[in-house]
């Protein structure tokens, strides 16, 4: 019982400390204008993505043959309609939906797979060899290629966009956890966490792992990025999203053919994409000055 | 940073999207005509390279158009008319249903020197006839049992039935006169020799072929001197192209083209009808297309008029299977019993427990089809119908519907002979379910129509049968047609005489420049 109660004083303690280590984080992230600017667009795209049924006055698949080609502005339509009558404002929203969702799922695959291969490699000398290896002919290839040759052999749908660009983001996760925990695993805690008896899962997840976090959020929000930009990309070349799904990509690709009758069909869902990555971006280099207090380059 | 770097690609991404279509390629084949004299030269825009030059080995549009001015077929159908003429035969008679005699014109060389006469004729069509040239177009022949030489300028065929599509068979471009001395020693494919006004110059594959004037041609001798057909894979830089003047002329202008092609200055647009039907299909070896109660549930649900309007004016909505440019044609046929009516389609899928059907809608990803696709899942969500769609590259695409591996799909037939019995009997009669009747439509009685359509030398006879088979088509609903296309040329405003057939194809024989 005593041990129970001294462990509970413990981590509050730490909490305690966390909290402060939090705010610090916040509050130098605030400082950089750039990242504000970043996370108001996160922000707004978040809502508006759960809010879109209350948002939106059409459905994005709601065809309207009589008033096609709508431009910017018109009455009842404030970004116009594309080439089926489809409203792009309800378009652009379910667009948001479906970037959203699949940049979660496809980074959080892909720190799960990245997580556990490094933790592996970075501790067990055995298997080191092999993953990294695994790791080096991933990285070998050129990324969008890469997702392309996964998805020729899935077949193509969104889902299959998402297996690929998580299968991609594993090897750099990988990279980053392994590095942590070459560096942490000599340590002599660790070494006191052995000798009185924890297991290596136990190590591995609360007392290695930990010690990743701040790289791994960095990773992760720059992945967003890549993520949304490399589904668009896959989408445009027609092999993500297939039409009629209201994707930025698809909408790029199906909207060029108009760029001298309705420019708007692929320069809308194009901002939309530009602005997304754009803040992803910079929030994540917001993030790594904020968690690295070695690197400030503002000053 | 690499945060930047990202940034920077989706600019670039944005700013190469807005100027794809203004970029005209690097122009290597630019042309430059003097201003003094009239231009002598014509270049041709085309979206991908030929298959071949020969017109036994191919069987393919981009082909064809310079196989058309190459070589030149014993008959060709007059445009106005639909009725094949003669073009190197002279006469033919018809002594009994199952010989056709023909008289060749006299004093024709191929542009080897290679005498045109009856032998070139019967060694011709016996390359097309061959089972190990495997022409793709044997089929254009394959009533024909003998080709007989009567004398230098008279050739016999015999058939083992009466054969009514002859005339049309001799017209079509793949059953063209070649020169046997050129075939025998070299490959025509690649080095074509006919007796066309236009003689083959150079083929530099992936980029261009030219054509020069052919100086001994036994008509008039062809204003245009030079002819380039230039590969230019992208249809809006083709236009750039048509508008800077480093192409003459494109065809097949795409419907989402069409307006910015109007307004180009100096650019003249020509439309026409043409032979090519458009259609929804349905596998009718798999449920519930197999039940006529939800095909004619689709086509009542089906507005084809509101598909058509976003055509541009690049399709007629017309629902007969044969359309008005086709042999066979009867006005009676122009709409369906099924003309869109979703009320009446809702009551049919509710009657018959179709609410909610999940059905597949297999398109290629071609923009008339993804077009077709698009409207047609919508359509069918409002009368209860659950439709997705698959899109598949071409090539797989083909295989799979092929294949019948498919619930509803979307596909074109450009009728080549303008002849009706061209278009059932390859995409309905049950004969050619496996190979080219994608909807696996099998009818006894539209059979026997069809073969009698194709046996019957009589032509006013040929074309009540054609037609009577084509309202049973439409009754049974294999198909739902959504249009019949146009056919359009775009030119620079100095080409003069240039003229598109129904069928697509055009001669650059009576064309010149000012």
């Amino acid at each position: 019982m005593p041990s129970a109660a001294e462990a509970t004083g413990k981590n509050s303690e730490t909490e305690k400390k966390n909290h402060s280590r939090l705010v610090e984080i916040a509050k130098s992230l605030l400082k950089n204008k750039l990242s504000v600017i970043g996370l108001i667009i996160i922000a707004l795209i978040v809502f508006t993505a759960i809010f879109s049924p209350f948002i939106t006055s059409h459905g994005p698949y709601e065809q309207n043959l009589e008033s096609t080609e709508l431009a910017i502005g018109s009455e009842g339509h404030f970004l116009g309609t594309d080439n089926y009558g489809r409203d792009m404002w309800s378009r652009i929203v379910h667009g948001a939906v479906i970037s959203l969702l699949v940049g979660l799922c496809s980074v959080g695959l892909g720190l799960i797979g990245g997580i556990i291969l490094g933790l592996l490699a970075g501790y067990y000398r055995k298997l080191d060899g092999i993953i990294m290896r695994i790791v080096d002919l991933l990285f070998a290839f050129p990324g969008i290629l890469l997702a392309m040759l996964i998805i020729a052999m899935l077949g193509t749908s969104l889902v299959n966009v998402v297996i690929a660009i998580s299968i991609w983001s594993i090897p750099g996760c990988a990279r980053i956890v392994r590095g942590s925990v070459l560096s942490v695993k000599k340590q002599e805690y660790i070494l006191a966490m052995k000798s009185i008896g924890a297991s290596d899962w136990r190590i591995l997840f609360k007392h290695i792992l930990p010690n990743c976090t701040a790289p791994l959020i960095v990773f992760g929000t720059m992945r967003m990025a890549t993520a949304i930009l490399s589904t668009s990309a896959l989408s445009y070349l027609g092999l993500g999203a297939q039409p009629p799904t209201a994707e930025w990509g698809a909408m790029i690709a199906a909207g060029q053919d108009f760029m001298w009758e309705a420019p708007h069909l692929a320069i809308i869902p194009g901002i939309a994409i530009m602005l997304t990555v754009f803040a992803f971006n910079v929030v994540g280099d917001g993030l790594r000055d904020a968690l690295d207090p070695n690197m400030d380059l503002n000053n | 940073m690499k945060g930047y770097k990202f940034f920077s690609l989706t600019l670039f991404l944005i700013a190469g999207l807005l100027f794809i279509s203004a970029c005209s390629s690097e122009g290597s084949g630019g042309e430059d005509s003097g201003d003094t004299n009239v231009p002598s030269e014509i270049t041709y825009a085309t979206t991908s390279d030929a298959a071949g030059l020969s017109p036994i080995d191919t069987n393919d549009s981009v082909s064809s158009n310079v196989t058309y001015q190459v070589y030149e077929t014993l008959f060709r159908q007059n445009p106005e008319t639909l009725e094949p003429e003669p073009l190197l035969a002279e006469s033919y008679e018809t002594p009994d249903e199952n010989t056709w005699v023909i008289k060749l014109k006299e004093d024709i060389t191929f542009h080897d020197g290679t005498p045109f006469n009856a032998e070139a004729v019967k060694y011709t069509f016996e390359q097309l006839k061959d089972p190990d040239r495997a022409a793709p177009r044997a089929s254009l022949l394959e009533p024909v049992e003998s080709i007989e030489v009567e004398d230098e300028y008279t050739v016999v065929l015999k058939t083992e039935e009466p054969y009514g599509p002859m005339l049309a068979a001799l017209s079509h471009t793949n059953a063209a006169i070649v020169s046997p001395t050129a075939d025998k020693e070299g490959n025509i494919n690649k080095e074509p020799v006919g007796t066309g006004p236009f003689v083959f110059e150079e083929w530099t594959e992936g980029d261009q072929i030219t054509l020069k004037r052919n100086e001994d041609y036994w008509r008039e001798t062809p204003e245009i001197e030079t002819v380039t057909f230039k590969v230019v894979p992208e249809t809006s830089t083709a236009i750039s192209m048509l508008e800077t003047g480093e192409v003459q002329f494109i065809d097949q202008v795409p419907s989402d083209h069409i307006s910015r092609v109007e307004s180009l200055n100096g650019v003249e647009v020509q439309k026409s009808e043409g032979t090519r039907v458009s259609y929804l299909g349905f596998n009718m070896e798999k449920e519930p297309f197999n039940d006529p109660e939800f095909r004619q549930a689709v086509a009542y649900g089906i507005n084809q008029e509101a598909y058509v309007s976003q055509l541009n004016g690049l399709g007629i909505h017309n629902e007969s299977i044969i359309g008005p440019k086709v042999f066979g044609y009867n006005e009676e046929a122009t709409s369906s019993d099924y003309e869109y009516d979703p009320e009446k389609a809702k009551e049919l899928i509710q009657e018959n427990g179709y609410e909610g059907q999940e059905v597949t809608l297999l398109a290629a990803n071609r923009d008339n089809y993804m077009k077709m696709a698009e409207i047609v899942q919508s359509q069918l969500t409002e009368i209860g119908i659950n439709a997705s769609i698959e899109t598949m590259e071409w090539a797989s695409f083909l295989d799979t519907a092929r294949q019948g591996d498919y619930e509803m799909t979307f596909l074109g037939w450009s009728n080549s002979t303008a002849d009706g019995s061209e278009l059932l009997y390859p995409n309905l009669h049950s004969d050619n379910i496996g190979s080219s009747n994608y909807s696996r439509y099998s009818n006894n009685e539209f059979d026997n129509l069809v073969e009698e359509s194709r046996t019957i030398v009589d032509q006013e006879l040929r074309k009540e049968k054609l037609h009577e088979a084509n309202l049973l088509a439409m009754e049974d609903a294999p198909w739902v047609v959504m249009d019949h296309g146009m056919v359009t040329l775009a030119y620079d405003e100095s080409v003069e005489g240039l003229v598109v057939d129904p069928t697509g194809m055009w001669s650059l024989y009576p064309v010149s420049r000012k």
